[in-house]
């Protein structure tokens, strides 16, 4: 055998040994390490399925771009006709490329209840941020708010959920808590939100806070003795959207 | 020893290349750029800048890779230099693992210099405790850089300047895909998903070395991701490189 040919050979065993060892990392890393979500649930619409691959491994950027976009393509709408036809589907795919963009879900969020009256677009974008980062307590928060807020379908019972869920997460407000007593109480579950509000008293080193979370234990065990609910369960007033139409 | 002294001298004609410098210098205004579309991000100026910054850090990386890589070899043939080399008993995997490990040392001066810049213009703005995320960042990205040119060696040892650029420019879209194709093959009938498989680890695990995501949240990655993405970054190189040796030794120069 000539030196050439042996070294030759010799290559190619390093290489196939390096090789193996190289795959063989390949499929564990895809395996063990958390990678950003791949787009599965998008994988059948054109849109999201084609974006992500053309940024060529630099999503996050296009993201920001996509980002001052959404703002502009908001800013240009609220100064002139506030009709936002395609919020959704910017901030849809804003999301789609940076998946734990937490700023954009809520900003998408509350331009679409709050501008374009479309609260159930609104949800689809937080529900869809929550699936994404399940342990994000502002946007279980944020969802809440808008159960809470939404004028004509104010739904207190699952904005308790989420303003409990947010309470029990990290990134959620301080005040989550409190909100979700709010909501339970008011929802007419009383004996949850006995529990919320004893929660807040026994865990709370402000007193203000203290004090608030004693009286309304007072109102709701007076209520639940008397038989008179109406005690500690208030009927709430329509919010009143924000900003109006120009 | 050989091959360091390669290394050396390659390292020193990519300096006096000029490109270096002028990817350096473009590094800095895109830098500057980003500055400007800072008050367009309504708050999210700090991500903008982190995002960008690092997206450009490997755009850049790989541009001296594409237009010095893949002519390191040619470059040689083409001054006929290589005939006074290879004429000396200097084993031509040697001369390879040198000339790689020259550039690759040239992207990593580029990568830390333009690193450093940018950690900078955060403390500036009072986000210097972005450096910890930022480091490794960039050092995954110039792992990544390491590998787009063990590649770039390997074709510019088989091929002309051209073409090697566009094969290098193949394996790295490819490369940035494989997460994709493995997305994809999670949805196909069995015998195609083993293909697509085999297919996403055989190309270069890109995505393997893109933090990108934590960075912009000034979120650290595992031991074990940064593990696991340097013995990849050693093995693929070392195995393209072993590629490039076993081609480079059947090639006649006389």
């Amino acid at each position: 055998m000539t030196v050439v040919r042996r070294r030759m050979l010799t290559a190619w065993a390093v290489a196939l040994v390096l090789g193996s060892g190289a795959f063989l990392i390949a499929a564990h890393s895809a395996r063990a390490l958390p990678r950003p979500s791949p787009l599965d649930e998008l994988a059948y619409y054109p849109s999201g399925q084609a974006l992500r691959p053309a940024t060529l491994g630099h999503a996050e950027s296009a993201a920001d771009l996509a980002w001052i976009r959404a703002v502009q393509y908001y800013g240009e709408h609220r100064l002139t006709d506030n009709r936002y036809e395609h919020l959704a589907h910017v901030f849809d795919i804003l999301t789609s490329l940076s998946p734990g963009f937490e700023s954009a879900y809520v900003f998408g969020a509350f331009a679409l209840a709050q501008e374009g009256r479309d609260f159930d677009r609104a949800y689809a974008l937080l529900e869809k941020g929550i699936a994404e980062n399940p342990r994000s307590g502002r946007l279980s928060f944020e969802m809440g708010f808008l159960h809470y807020v939404r004028p004509g379908g104010r739904d207190l019972p699952q904005a308790a959920e989420y303003f409990e869920q947010a309470a029990r997460l990290p990134g959620g407000p301080p005040n989550a808590a409190r909100f979700a007593a709010f909501a339970r109480q008011h929802s007419g579950d009383l004996a949850a939100a006995y529990q919320l509000w004893k929660g807040i008293h026994d865990g709370s080193v402000n007193p203000m806070l203290q004090d608030i979370a004693r009286r309304e234990m007072d109102r709701i065990e007076e209520a639940i003795v008397t038989g008179r609910r109406e005690r500690a369960v208030s009927r709430l007033t329509t919010p009143v959207v924000l900003i109006k139409s120009r | 020893m050989m091959a360091l002294l390669i290394a050396q001298n390659t390292f020193r004609e990519a300096i006096r290349d000029r490109v270096l410098a002028g990817v350096i210098v473009m590094g800095l205004v895109l830098l500057a750029l980003t500055q400007l579309a800072r008050p367009l991000a309504m708050g999210e100026g700090l991500r903008l800048t982190v995002d960008l910054g690092l997206s450009s850090i490997s755009l850049l990386g790989l541009i001296v890779v594409l237009m010095v890589g893949t002519s390191l070899v040619g470059k040689e043939i083409e001054r006929r230099t290589i005939y006074n080399l290879l004429s000396r008993p200097l084993p031509r995997p040697v001369y390879l693992v040198g000339k790689w490990a020259g550039l690759t040392l040239s992207l990593w001066t580029v990568s830390t210099s333009l690193g450093v810049a940018l950690w900078l213009l955060l403390a500036v703005q009072g986000q210097g405790d972005y450096g910890a995320s930022l480091a490794q960042a960039l050092y995954l990205a110039s792992l990544e850089l390491s590998v787009i040119t063990a590649i770039a060696t390997m074709f510019s040892a088989l091929s002309t300047p051209v073409l090697s650029a566009l094969y290098t420019l193949g394996a790295y879209l490819a490369g940035q895909w494989s997460g994709d194709l493995r997305a994809f093959a999670a949805q196909a009938p069995d015998v195609v998903r083993w293909t697509l498989e085999a297919m996403a680890n055989l190309v270069p695990n890109l995505t393997l070395f893109n933090m990108r995501t934590l960075a912009a949240e000034g979120a650290l990655t595992s031991p074990e991701h940064l593990g696991l993405a340097t013995l990849y970054a050693l093995l693929y190189s070392g195995c393209v490189l072993a590629l490039g040796a076993a081609a480079f030794e059947s090639r006649d120069f006389k």
